[in-house]
């Protein structure tokens, strides 16, 4: 390792940023976004080639003093968790540069600083190999997406950034308290050491719960999902990318990251409730999506449900749950940032997210058509692509932990096909809708290149799976209370 | 007990400092017409008295005059915080102190009448520096007759200090109402003096410890109804609640930069006498004290918050902020711990440089930062203001990684060490509502059409203390354990 592979990746962004405020062209601003964001994915590419697959300790460790007084130093590493976060991360913020190209036109400088100090928080966030910096970017998070939404999302832009906010940061202001809690009980906030310690039951359940309030806003879980559809709907196709295809991911990787080893006894006490809120999520969440008549909010619910797989997969606490959990989190990244992204690019050339205004794109838009068809077979599950097998592993661990429990899940899937079918056929199939005539809606290259590498990844996830598991298997196993 | 020495007087060396600053303005004021001669020498006392604070330092802890007097590493903290806030809000007061143009759209003719002579900068910057003396001494007291009357500098300075703008009669009645409000509370804190005095037979700090602790635990009902008299007249000082009523008044009424004076430099000295009555003076009685702390801290984050909720002018939203701010700084000596008074020490020391760049924000705007609506699309027009503003009022909402985020931990920390969780739940609830708050003039600076034209440039002082300010903010925010050496509790 000739440089530090993590703080490179992690803070190159911020550099992009700083450049982009201080030179504020237009263009400028583009092409170093562009190429920041590249740059960052080249740099973080020797974690993928040179990471120990055999091992479920903390790999490419880097540590400074920081905080001597407070015992809290600047500690970052990787395992087979958080890596293919870090991987899903670099790639998407690509994407977002290039889809936001000719669809952001105002306050562009600012536009790509805000993306750009996004990756740094949700890199960061990945990395951090202690508590503290966890929450530092966690926070830092909420900052750039709330001006996201706020400043180039849609009509009702400002009450969404601001319900946005107010949800996040009451669940993490819980989770501080919780932080502070752990702190002055044992001094210091190294996730290896916390784990290696053990707590009073009692305390634990109470760290659970406020733990549980930040993860739970982020995921979203079932009673507290309600700024997703607001927020993913107003924010620019960038903004919907970073909060389906990461930020959703944060509340789930923090589970695993916080809760599964520090409490594990709180895990067991709240386990029945956490599965059947998920149950709850799959199902209410594949309904609602059925009788959604925007494009863009139709997906949001969608992740709802898809979620929902997510968090009962972790707390079904066998290996083949988890492990689908977190395959299930990737999927999930690349497809739904998929759908966001296809969504995007009609809307800029349409400007309606009205599902009746669609209508036989098929015939307009041949290559739009398939990608998006791909997509949502993704979506749905179908066998061959990256969704079945997230899923298929998910259902197996709810089998094997309640029958009722993998019950529910099928229905989920079986509803999930519907949905997306179904408004397949309502976008893409039949007559050409009047007003879409004389539109030019097929792709232009930059934005087939955007699609390709997901298209790529959910094709190659779904035949080659282990491309993805290999990296988790050794991470899952020493995850504590996880069963084989 | 000795008698004053003349080479006691070396002690004091950073106010005998801005004493003598004051005085030669005062001297000179008819000479001095022009603002930046009067600001820079105040700048020149201000950085001198701090670097002075921090030279006494060197020789080790010292009591002087007859033990009334005392410099440790606790005063000099706060002197040292004392005079930044002075050095800063000078440079603030560069442009406020500029004649106002005419309102390019009434055009109104200047009434001879009724057009007064502006106050000459000479007074009110003597007035600043011997306010900011009487601070510096209510932090080196340790005698409760030396803290009534360097407060009572301070006080006295301050209500003419919100007065000054004489041809603004907003400005007139806030002085009034804060001078009627004041004397009561200072009334409170004497009588508070002289019952402790009346029972313990002594002022000076270690003389009541003393007789506390030959007493034994077991408390008196004068000595009782004498901490809760000093207390409440020091909540005053620092606006807590039920003592607050007066700030938002003030506020809003006095210039800008003596509003960011009153909420950053008298807060910082507030405290500093509250930190060492609490655990010096009384510290036999923490049991007691700290539920009465526990009551006004939490009680002002209530109160503060929800009454900033509805607020339209920005300098009272401010005003509520700095009342929510001091009950967040209170929560330190809830504990009654050295760990729990160095917390507040670090949460002071970091709301003073962030609210002293909010405010700066303001006075930077003119007439248009004074109410909410005037920062509508205020980041397409002055970018670079804007994101100044979104630091401070991240900060002060406490996000990290800014300076904010380490001040709330540090207390939060404390009071979850004492056991008083719900105390810290009922904190970190009450910042999501400030998150609300000042996310509001977030949402208006970012989110919103401008509605008036662009404020003008506004000068290089303002500029100088506004990046001072984001600078502390900043590496506050990233190297929270940089303060750690300096913080030392009494």
């Amino acid at each position: 390792m000739a440089y530090p592979i993590l703080t490179t990746t992690t803070f190159l962004p911020l550099v992009g940023a700083v450049a982009i405020l201080l030179f504020r062209g237009e263009r400028l601003a583009r092409w170093i976004a562009l190429g920041t964001s590249l740059a960052t994915f080249a740099v973080s590419a020797p974690l993928y080639c040179h990471f120990d697959k055999t091992s479920s300790a903390l790999q490419f460790v880097e540590t400074a003093n920081w905080i001597p007084t407070w015992n809290i130093a600047y500690e970052v590493g990787v395992d087979g968790i958080s890596l293919p976060f870090i991987f899903l991360a670099a790639m998407l913020t690509v994407l977002c540069v290039s889809v936001s190209w000719t669809a952001v036109r105002t306050r562009v400088p600012e536009f790509y600083a805000a993306l750009l100090v996004a990756e740094t928080a949700m890199i960061g966030l990945f990395a951090a190999a202690n508590l503290f910096l966890f929450f530092i970017f966690w926070e830092l998070m909420v900052v750039p997406v709330f001006l996201l939404i706020g400043v180039w999302g849609g009509p009702a832009r400002v009450h969404a950034a601001v319900k946005f906010l107010l949800f996040t940061l009451s669940g993490s202001v819980l989770m501080l308290v919780a932080m502070i809690a752990l702190y002055s009980e044992f001094g210091t906030l190294n996730f290896r050491e916390l784990a290696a310690s053990t707590l009073q039951p009692t305390l634990q359940a109470w760290l659970f719960v406020a733990f549980l309030a930040a993860f739970a806003v982020k995921v979203p879980m079932f009673p507290v999902h309600t700024w997703l559809p607001d927020a993913h709907t107003e924010a620019p196709t960038a903004g919907s990318v970073i909060l389906a295809g990461i930020l959703l991911k944060m509340g789930a990787y923090g589970f695993l990251r916080v809760s599964l080893p520090i409490l594990p006894d709180a895990v067991q006490l709240f386990r029945t409730p956490m599965l059947a809120l998920s149950a709850v999520a799959i199902v209410y969440g594949a309904y609602v999506t059925l009788a959604q008549t925007d494009i863009k909010r139709l997906i949001a619910f969608s992740s709802v449900s898809h979620m929902g797989f997510v968090t009962l997969g972790i707390f079904t606490l066998n290996r083949s749950g988890v492990e689908g959990a977190v395959l299930q989190m990737i999927n999930h990244g690349i497809i739904s940032a998929a759908l966001f992204l296809c969504v995007g690019m009609i809307y800029e050339r349409t400007h309606t997210r009205e599902i009746k205004d669609y209508g036989g794109v098929a015939k307009l838009a041949p290559a739009y058509s398939t990608f998006l068809a791909l997509f949502c077979l993704a979506a749905a599950g179908f066998p061959g692509l990256n969704s079945f097998v997230g899923e298929f592993l998910i259902v197996g661990g709810a089998f094997k932990t309640q029958v009722w429990l993998g019950g529910m899940a099928i229905w989920g899937v079986a509803l999930g096909t519907t949905y997306l079918i179904w408004f397949y056929y309502r976008v893409v199939m039949g007559e050409v809708n009047p007003g879409l005539e004389g539109l030019k809606l097929e792709l232009n290259a930059r934005e087939i290149a955007t699609l390709a590498p997901l298209a790529f990844l959910a094709v190659c996830l779904g035949l080659y799976p282990d491309c993805v598991l290999s990296y988790l298997r050794e991470t899952v196993g020493a995850l504590p209370g996880v069963t084989p | 007990m000795n008698g004053p020495n003349v080479k006691d007087l070396a002690l004091l060396l950073p106010e005998l400092i801005l004493v003598c600053t004051a005085l030669a303005l005062i001297l000179a004021a008819r000479r001095i017409q022009k603002t930046p001669w009067a600001a820079a020498l105040t700048v020149l006392a201000a950085v001198a008295a701090a670097l002075a604070s921090a030279w006494l330092l060197s020789g080790g802890s010292k009591t002087g005059f007859g033990g009334m007097i005392t410099v440790d590493a606790y005063s000099q903290f706060f002197k040292v915080l004392i005079a930044s806030a002075l050095a800063l809000v000078t440079l603030l007061s560069v442009t406020a102190d500029r004649p106002s143009r005419p309102d390019p759209r009434t055009h109104r003719p200047k009434d001879p009448q009724t057009h007064r002579p502006k106050p000459r900068p000479a007074e009110y910057h003597a007035l600043l520096l011997l306010a900011s003396t009487g601070m510096m001494f209510a932090a080196s007291a340790v005698d409760l007759l030396i803290l009534y009357l360097g407060l009572e500098l301070a006080t006295l300075c301050s209500y003419i200090l919100v007065g000054i703008t004489v041809e603004k009669p907003t400005s007139n009645e806030a002085a009034i109402k804060y001078f009627l409000l004041g004397s009561f509370a200072s009334a409170l804190l004497l009588y508070g003096i002289a019952l402790a005095y009346g029972a313990t037979g002594a002022t000076d700090y270690a003389a009541i410890a003393s007789a506390f602790s030959s007493r034994g635990p077991g408390s008196h009902r004068i000595l009782l109804a004498a901490i809760g008299l000093l207390a409440a007249g020091l909540a005053f000082k620092i606006a807590a609640f039920p003592f607050h009523a007066w700030a938002p008044d003030a506020y809003q009424g006095a210039s800008t930069p003596v509003a960011a004076f009153l909420a950053t430099a008298s807060k910082a000295a507030g405290l500093a006498a509250l930190g060492r009555v609490c655990l010096v003076a009384f510290a036999a009685e923490a049991r007691v004290l700290s539920s009465v702390l526990a009551g006004l801290a939490g009680l002002s984050i209530i109160v503060g918050s929800i009454m900033a909720l509805s607020q339209t002018d920005m300098k009272r939203l401010l005003a509520y902020s700095s009342i929510a701010h001091a009950g967040y700084a209170l929560l330190g000596f809830v504990s009654g711990t050295p760990e729990g008074a160095e917390a507040t020490m670090t949460y002071v020391f970091l709301y003073v440089f962030m609210t002293l760049g909010a405010f700066g924000v303001v006075i930077a705007l003119g007439q248009r930062g004074e109410s909410l609506n005037g920062y509508q699309g205020l980041a397409a027009q002055r970018p670079g203001t804007a994101a100044l503003m979104l630091l401070f009022l991240l900060s002060l909402t406490g996000i990290p990684p800014t300076a904010g985020f380490t001040a709330k931990f540090v207390v939060i920390l404390s009071i979850v060490r004492a056991g008083h969780l719900a105390l810290a739940v009922l904190a970190v609830v009450c910042s999501v509502v400030w998150a609300f708050v000042y996310l509001r003039v977030a949402v208006l600076m970012y989110m919103k059409e401008p509605q008036e034209p662009a404020p003008s440039y506004f000068s290089v002082a303002v500029y100088t203390a506004l990046a001072v300010a984001a600078l502390v903010t900043i590496i506050g925010g990233i190297f929270p354990g940089s303060l750690a050496t300096w913080v030392v509790s009494p």
